[in-house]
Parts: C-alpha cells; sequence; structure tokens
C-alpha cells in the first residue's frame, strides 16, 4: 500500500501504548468499528449493482413478474450503443456540461477574485450568493417553471423589459431552441457559487509573499496574474470542474421538474432519459445495461476526481 | 496584514470589486425573494402581467397549502357564517374548508425520514471515521474509495435493483426503507468528513488516556467525542440538508406513506392548473430551514461539499 | 518523455495513472461527442478498460 495523504493519519498506536489498553483489541474494534457501515454499503448499494449487472444480461420487463426470463448476453449493450436517439441524449447531455461548467467556472472565478480582495462585508455577501446551492433542486426546478412562464413569468418580463421584445413572443420551456439554454441558466444560477468557494479556497491557499517576490521582481499584475494565480488555483478548479461534471452527468431532480425532458427530447439528458426506460417502458433488463453504462463513465471519472483531490489535500 | 503589503488591494479596487460582488448577490437573491413574496399573493396577482411586486398580502396560498376546500351551496355557506379568519379567507370563493390537506403530513414524513437517516449516517459514520483514523486497517484506501465511489452513483442507476428489492423485502413506501436508503447516501459523506475531523484530533489525548488505564471505547467517548463535536454537527447538519433535499429516490420509490415533500409540491393543484401562491408557501417554508442551517454552517460549507478536501 | 516511457516499463504508479486517466476522459468525450457514431458506439469499452486499468494500477508503486 502507497503511503497517500488518505492513510498517513492511521499510522498504528505506538507499540509501548498498545500493550498497556485494556479491553478488546484494535484490531477487533476497528471491525466492529467499520462493520456496519460496510455492511450497509454492501446491502444497499454493492447488491443491488451486482444485480443490475446480471439484469442487465437479460430481457427482464419489472412489470410483468411472472414472465419467463431469458439471458440475452451482450445483446441489450449492443443496441444502445448503437441507438442514434441515445446517441442524442447523449449529445443534450454534453451541450448541457459543456455550458454549464463553461459559465460556472468563468463567473465562479471572477466572483473568487473579487471577493479575495476582502472588502468591508465580503463574508455576509459570500453566504448570501451561496444560498441557491443548498436548496433542493426539485423545488427550485418547480418555481423556476414559474418564472419562466411566457405570460407571467418573471424572467421574461425581465428580458422583454431590457430587450424591448413582447414577453409573450418567446416561450424559454416550450421552443426547441431555447429550452436547452433554460436549463443552462437555472444550473449556472444555481451552482455558480460551489465553483466560486472552492476557487476562493484555491485564492486563498496562496502564500502572500510569492506575490510580494514578483513584486520586488517588478512583474506587472498581469504577469503576476497568468504566472502565479492561475497555475495555484488551477487545481482547485479541476475539482470543482470535476465534482460539476459528475453531477451534471447525472443531472435528474432539476431538469425534470423544469422542462421533464421537453420540448420533445431537447432537454432529455441520460438520467431522465434512463428514468423513463426503466419506469415508465418497464424495460428493466435494457434499462439495467444503460444504467451500467452510465454507472461506470461515472466511476472512471469519480476515480480521477479522487486522484484531484489527494492533490489538492497535500497543498 | 501588515499596514504597507505590496500585495495588499487598493481601496479603488475593493470598492469595485464589493460593488460587482453585492451586485451579483441582488440579482441570484431575486428568483428568491419572488418565490416567496408570491407566497403572499393571491391566485390573480400572482399570475398578473406586469408582474406585481406591491400587491395586498393575503395568507391565500398558506391556507390553500394547508387545506383541502370544497365548494357549497349559497344556503349551506349562509346557515354556517365563517368561525375562524382562514375559513373566512376561503369563503370569498364560496368555499368551506372539508380538512387538512397532505401537506402537513407530506412535511412530517421529511422530518421523519431526513432526522432518522441524518442520526443512524453520523452514528455509524463516527464510528467508521474514527477506525479509518486511528486503527491500521488492511486496505484503508480502496475501501474509502469505495465508501465515496457509492455517494457518486446515479441515483437513477441504482434505483432499478432496490426498487425490485423493496418491492420484493416490502420496504417501497416505508419509513425505513427510506431511512436505510438515505443513510447508505450519506454515510460516504459522513465517514469522509469526519475522518478529516478526528484526523485534526492529536492522538495524544488518547494515548495518554489509554494509559491512564481508559479502555478504547471510553478513551473514544470522553475524550475524541467530546473534541469532535463540532465536527459531528456540521456532518449532521451537511447530511440532514442532502436527506430533505432528496428527490430521485423519493419520486420513485413513494407514492403515499412515506412520500417527502419535494416530489409533492409540484403537485400542488388549484382551479385550473397548479395553485402558485399554495406552491410557493410550500416552497417557502419547506427552503426556509436550510437557508437558516447555511448560515449556520458557513463556516464549514467548503469542506462539507468537496468531501473535506478542502479545509477552509 | 522517455523518463514516462521508463516509468511504463517499471511498472510506476505516476505514468500509468496518466494513461488510465486519459482512456477514461477520451471514453467520455467518444460518449457525448457528436460527430461519429462508432465513436459512440465504442465509447464504453474505452471507459471500462480505461476504469479497470486505473483500479489495478492504482496498487502500483509510487
Amino acid at each position: 500500500m502507497t503511503e497517500t495523504p488518505l492513510t498517513h493519519a492511521a499510522r498504528a498506536t505506538p507499540p509501548s501504548v498498545a500493550r498497556k489498553i485494556k479491553g478488546l483489541s484494535d484490531r477487533a474494534i476497528a471491525w466492529i468499528f467499520v462493520g456496519p457501515t460496510i455492511f450497509l454499503l454492501l446491502a444497499i448499494n454493492i447488491f443491488p449493482l451486482i444485480w443490475t449487472i446480471n439484469l442487465s444480461f437479460t430481457n427482464f420487463r419489472a412489470n410483468r413478474p411472472g414472465r419467463e426470463v431469458d439471458y440475452v448476453g451482450l445483446r441489450n449493450y449492443e443496441r444502445i450503443l448503437n441507438d442514434s436517439d441515445i446517441w442524442l441524449n447523449m449529445q443534450a447531455t454534453a451541450h448541457f456540461l459543456f455550458w454549464t461548467i463553461l459559465l460556472q467556472v468563468l463567473i465562479g472565478f471572477t466572483l473568487a477574485y473579487l471577493i479575495n480582495k476582502k472588502f468591508k462585508g465580503n463574508d455576509l455577501w459570500t453566504t448570501i450568493i451561496v444560498l441557491p446551492m443548498m436548496l433542493s433542486p426539485a423545488v427550485v426546478g418547480n418555481f423556476w417553471k414559474f418564472l419562466y412562464q411566457p405570460q407571467i413569468g418573471l424572467f421574461n418580463y425581465i428580458v422583454a423589459f431590457f430587450t424591448g421584445k413582447d414577453p409573450s413572443s418567446f416561450e424559454m420551456l416550450g421552443s426547441v431552441q431555447l429550452a436547452p439554454w433554460s436549463i443552462v441558466i437555472v444550473d449556472t444560477w444555481m451552482w455558480t457559487p460551489f465553483v466560486m468557494l472552492i476557487c476562493l479556497a484555491g485564492l486563498r491557499s496562496i502564500p502572500d509573499y510569492i506575490y510580494e517576490a514578483a513584486e520586488i521582481d517588478r512583474a506587472s499584475k498581469l504577469r503576476q496574474f497568468f504566472t502565479i494565480t492561475i497555475p495555484m488555483v488551477l487545481p482547485f478548479l479541476m475539482l470543482a470542474v470535476l465534482f460539476r461534471g459528475i453531477e451534471n452527468f447525472k443531472m435528474f431532480d432539476l431538469v425534470v421538474q423544469l422542462t421533464g425532458g421537453g420540448p420533445g427530447s431537447t432537454t432529455e439528458l441520460t438520467s431522465i432519459n434512463l428514468k423513463r426506460e426503466a419506469f415508465e417502458k418497464w424495460r428493466t433488463g435494457y434499462a439495467s445495461a444503460y444504467a451500467i453504462i452510465l454507472f461506470v463513465t461515472v466511476f472512471g471519472l469519480a476515480s480521477i476526481y479522487v486522484k484531484a483531490l489527494n492533490k489538492v489535500k497535500e497543498r | 496584514m501588515s499596514s504597507f503589503s505590496a500585495t495588499a488591494p487598493s481601496a479603488r479596487s475593493k470598492w469595485f470589486a464589493g460593488t460587482l460582488v453585492i451586485l451579483y448577490a441582488l440579482i441570484t437573491m431575486i428568483p428568491l425573494a419572488w418565490i416567496m413574496l408570491t407566497g403572499f399573493k393571491s391566485p390573480a396577482d400572482a399570475i398578473s402581467y406586469p408582474p406585481k411586486v406591491f400587491f395586498e398580502p393575503t395568507l391565500e396560498g398558506y391556507v390553500n397549502l394547508f387545506t383541502t376546500r370544497t365548494r357549497q351551496t349559497d344556503d349551506f355557506l349562509a346557515a354556517n357564517p365563517p368561525q375562524t379568519w382562514y375559513e373566512e379567507i376561503v369563503r370569498q370563493y364560496d368555499m368551506v374548508i372539508a380538512g387538512p390537506s397532505k401537506f402537513g403530513e407530506r412535511f412530517l414524513n421529511s422530518v421523519i425520514i431526513g432526522f432518522g437517516s441524518t442520526f443512524l449516517s453520523i452514528f455509524l459514520g463516527t464510528l467508521a471515521a474514527y477506525a479509518f483514523s486511528r486503527f491500521k486497517i488492511p486496505l484503508a484506501d480502496d475501501l474509502l474509495f469505495f465508501i465515496l465511489s457509492t455517494r457518486m452513483m446515479p441515483p437513477i442507476a441504482v434505483a432499478i435493483p432496490i426498487f425490485l428489492m423493496y418491492r420484493q423485502l416490502g420496504l417501497s413506501d416505508t419509513h425505513l426503507g427510506m431511512i436505510l436508503l438515505y443513510t447508505a447516501v450519506n454515510i460516504s459523506l459522513a465517514v469522509w468528513l469526519l475522518k478529516g475531523f478526528i484526523d485534526e484530533i492529536p492522538r495524544e489525548y488518547e494515548e495518554a488516556a489509554l494509559i491512564d488505564g481508559y479502555t478504547r471505547f471510553q478513551a473514544f467517548y470522553k475524550v475524541v467525542l467530546p473534541q469532535a463535536a463540532t465536527g459531528i454537527a456540521s456532518t449532521a447538519i451537511f447530511c440532514l440538508i442532502f436527506a430533505w433535499n432528496e428527490y430521485a429516490f423519493a419520486v420513485l420509490l413513494t407514492s403515499g406513506t412515506a412520500q417527502t415533500a419535494p416530489p409533492f409540491i409540484p403537485t400542488i393543484i388549484g382551479v385550473g392548473g397548479l395553485d402558485w401562491p399554495a406552491v410557493a408557501a410550500g416552497a417557502t417554508i419547506f427552503l426556509l430551514p436550510v437557508m437558516i442551517f447555511t448560515v449556520a454552517l458557513r463556516k464549514h460549507l467548503l469542506r462539507g461539499i468537496t468531501f473535506g478536501a478542502v479545509r477552509k | 518523455m522517455s523518463q514516462f516511457i521508463q516509468g511504463l516499463l517499471r511498472l510506476k504508479r505516476g505514468p500509468w495513472e496518466m494513461v488510465a486517466t486519459l482512456l477514461i476522459a477520451l471514453g467520455v468525450f467518444m460518449l457525448m461527442q457528436p460527430f461519429v457514431m462508432w465513436g459512440f458506439t465504442y465509447s464504453f469499452i474505452t471507459t471500462l478498460i480505461g476504469t479497470v486499468m486505473f483500479i489495478i494500477v492504482s496498487h502500483f508503486r509510487e
């Protein structure tokens, strides 16, 4: 086992102390303490996962329990990976991912940079900015639906006020062109504070003396920004991007409440599509294969995330 | 900071930064403020054009949220004059209150499931975190990664087998089922965060206690637990907020008895479509506790949302 | 570059993790790109290989 920041604190108790401990041995206590957690995760996460893998090779349908179940080999995977509709859903997800991450990084970093100027009352305003992120995505999606109403919604009114357009001339949720952007706007509103907080932590981790040294070397402010600030914040930014990437790849609650995947399937992100296959069309076997594809993707990204996390922790 | 520093921002740039940040904060607050205002509007004011900022406040939305109402004949209404202020609000539409709505129940479900799963995940999580922090556990890194990765799983992907499993065990739409499920999701966060907090407590404290003749258990709850109290409290709030906000599992696995508020609020129907003031009132009541907790948590926010990676 | 290849040959963790990370990133890109259908078709196997590889090589020596 290599020494990483995860384990370095877990060195064994020194033998001089260990000999004097009364009661159960450390090893027994360790298993008593970790056991229940591992058991729960095995029962509610790993066992279902194995079951899903098994189901993904069958044509099982959960709404017809009596029907005979056949093993179909890799056919489910073959069908999904050659389905151009699912490919389109993936592209809708990609549009959502790309724009939300880009906007959140730009706005989030700018905000963090400004807050790091330590103006008076910055703590209070930071807390206010952070609020949207902590709310229930389903409820947020639901009330943004109200703001997006073409006739009566506040969003349309404000846009109309500034552009002079008729507020009933465009439907954020109803039009094929605008709907993908409506979900980008809400997600950006909700999650920019997350990127901002992580960037802020990155900025605050840069020691002052580096800038002071650069100042002595007469490096310009712009140069300092590109040679000190950006490289030092980059690991933190990577962390934020990966985390938002994973979260938005599985995005469900917010978008389901906002658009329900529509109009047509323009905002049908993969999780919504999967929910339709599994719980509306009841193609359980097929949906299981789909779930495994999403799961492996997320798991792969998560391993990179943990690597990035350890890198930040070393700082 | 020293009185003279080459790196300190000038007064002008501070003022500029402050203005921009405050402007952004005010803009992001508009949707939240709007939903809270809508809760105090009458249905007609809520859907008027142009949107009304100034209006006569009414508690209609809140009354509609908590009650079910039926239309009555004029004779009945004349024979039974309204007794209470909320009865009076309903009377302007020739209706009477027929009974409480399901919102109270759903809200209570959110509370029960939220607190139940938080308690369980903190209990199990503290034990596991202590073990990971203090003992040499074989394959500790792999176990920790495994624990974290369970949190990353797409809920819909996990929901398929859980749905089948719960149907077999009779756990679907029960409080116990939801508590166990949310505990399983939250425990990863709890272990990771608490391990960080416990790592920061110097082990010398316990070792001194052990030499004094304490058993491991005594050292754990008499020395470590009090030291970790702040960390445990903030972890608990994070778990609570997650369980409170969760929607995907709730909408797929519950339909009645154990349904929580998030899947319920968007379905509050009034006359001719969604009853927006009632929906807004429900959202306000539901979101307010989270906002208060967020303010309380602000020092630990980063730690919580990055699984303890970023300390400050 | 030659150091990187040497690292691979000696089964060092760093360079192998890099290879696995790149494979996963490639797989995710192939899954969601709008350009060619075969990219989508073979994305899953690419990500799967990358992920399994990542799990294995994270146990190599530093």
